[in-house]
């Protein structure tokens, strides 16, 4: 399943049947690659983040959760940082660890069962998610 | 012989402004200069500025055992802890970029090439400095153009002496595309130990 596909998708409460936050975004971490986090948004409370084992599932039309506890402010420096959107993925270069730059992402391709990141997808190339090594403020960087 | 890929080579001003990103994908700093080993024919690793227009520099120098690549896009490092002060890396008043640009280049023979006007590096596994970039005088036959001129691997990077072998201008080269089969066969005819015949 792509990104694209999946943002602006809502997050629907199964206890109370209602929508309670909507997907702005993803938070991508290394070792392995894997949705760690979401980024919500129209949310209620404070936080804004929603952590993948919170998930009561991903599916094709809408995401569910068992209540909107689950929704929760940044809990570290680096979910502060994913909150500020400054880890944000999409749109973010790409460097090998070679120092080669390969463009800029432009979607991610990721399993809805586990939050596996399958691939990174630029405008040349789809790099596998096993080559991502890192994710900083400013680049991507995967195996050479 | 033993270059299965061409060389892949840089001059070492194109160094400076490059991104120095750590593999967590941070910025750290960018390249401000390229600091020469003495004796080696090496880079010994770079000193650092801030990133931006108003860029300063910086304490702390990149040494090259702290360097995990250098791409055209980026020098890429594996954290911030392989940084050191920059009074490491330059302990003594040592040959630096800056010395040796202006430099004239003499032949062994004593005939003078040119002056300096960029240094040639070659990137694999480590940095290593194959050659001058000149703006070469009368004896070159190519009198005010730029050409490159190689050096033999263990050549040190002084900026009192830039010495060369005589036969380093038979392997002169216009163009940085061929210079690295002009710095191999010029490398190979030293191994074969024939200078002494020019």
């Amino acid at each position: 399943m792509l990104f694209s596909q999946t943002r602006k998708h809502n997050v629907v409460s199964t206890a109370t049947a209602t929508r309670v936050a909507r997907v702005d975004g993803f938070v991508v971490l290394p070792g392995p690659a894997r949705v760690a986090l979401l980024r919500l948004g129209k949310v209620s409370g404070a936080g804004t983040l929603l952590a993948w084992e919170d998930l009561q599932s991903f599916g094709p039309d809408a995401v569910t959760v068992a209540t909107d506890t689950v929704i929760r402010p940044a809990r570290d420096t680096v979910e502060q940082r994913a909150e500020d959107n400054d880890l944000e993925i999409i749109g973010k270069r790409v460097l090998t660890e070679r120092g080669m730059e390969l463009g800029s992402v432009t979607d991610v391709d990721f399993d809805p069962e586990t939050g596996a990141v399958t691939s990174l997808i630029t405008k040349a190339e789809t790099i596998s998610g096993s080559r991502l090594i890192g994710l900083g403020g400013y680049a991507v960087v995967v195996s050479a | 012989m033993s270059t299965p890929t061409p060389m892949l080579l840089l001059r070492a001003s194109e160094l400076t402004g490059r991104p120095v990103v750590t593999l967590g994908g941070e910025l750290v700093a960018e390249i401000k200069d390229v600091v020469f080993d003495r004796t080696g024919g090496r880079i010994a690793g770079f000193t650092l500025r801030n990133p931006g227009l108003f860029s300063r520099s910086r304490k702390d120098s990149l040494p090259w055992s702290g360097v995990h690549g250098v791409g055209r896009d980026a020098v890429m490092v594996a954290d911030e802890a392989v940084l050191i002060p920059a009074k490491e890396l330059a302990p003594r008043k040592q040959a630096h970029k800056a010395n040796v640009l202006e430099d004239r280049v003499l032949t062994d023979k004593g005939r003078d090439l040119g002056r300096v006007v960029d240094v040639v590096l070659h990137s694999g596994r480590s940095l290593d400095v194959v050659g001058y970039e000149v703006q070469a005088s009368e004896a070159l036959g190519t009198a005010g153009r730029r050409v490159f001129i190689p050096l033999p691997n263990t050549m040190a990077v002084s900026g009192e002496n830039l010495i060369v072998p005589a036969a380093a201008t038979e392997f002169v080269s216009e163009d940085l595309a061929g210079f690295g089969a002009a710095v191999e066969a010029f490398r190979s005819r030293l191994r074969e130990g024939t200078d002494d015949a020019l």
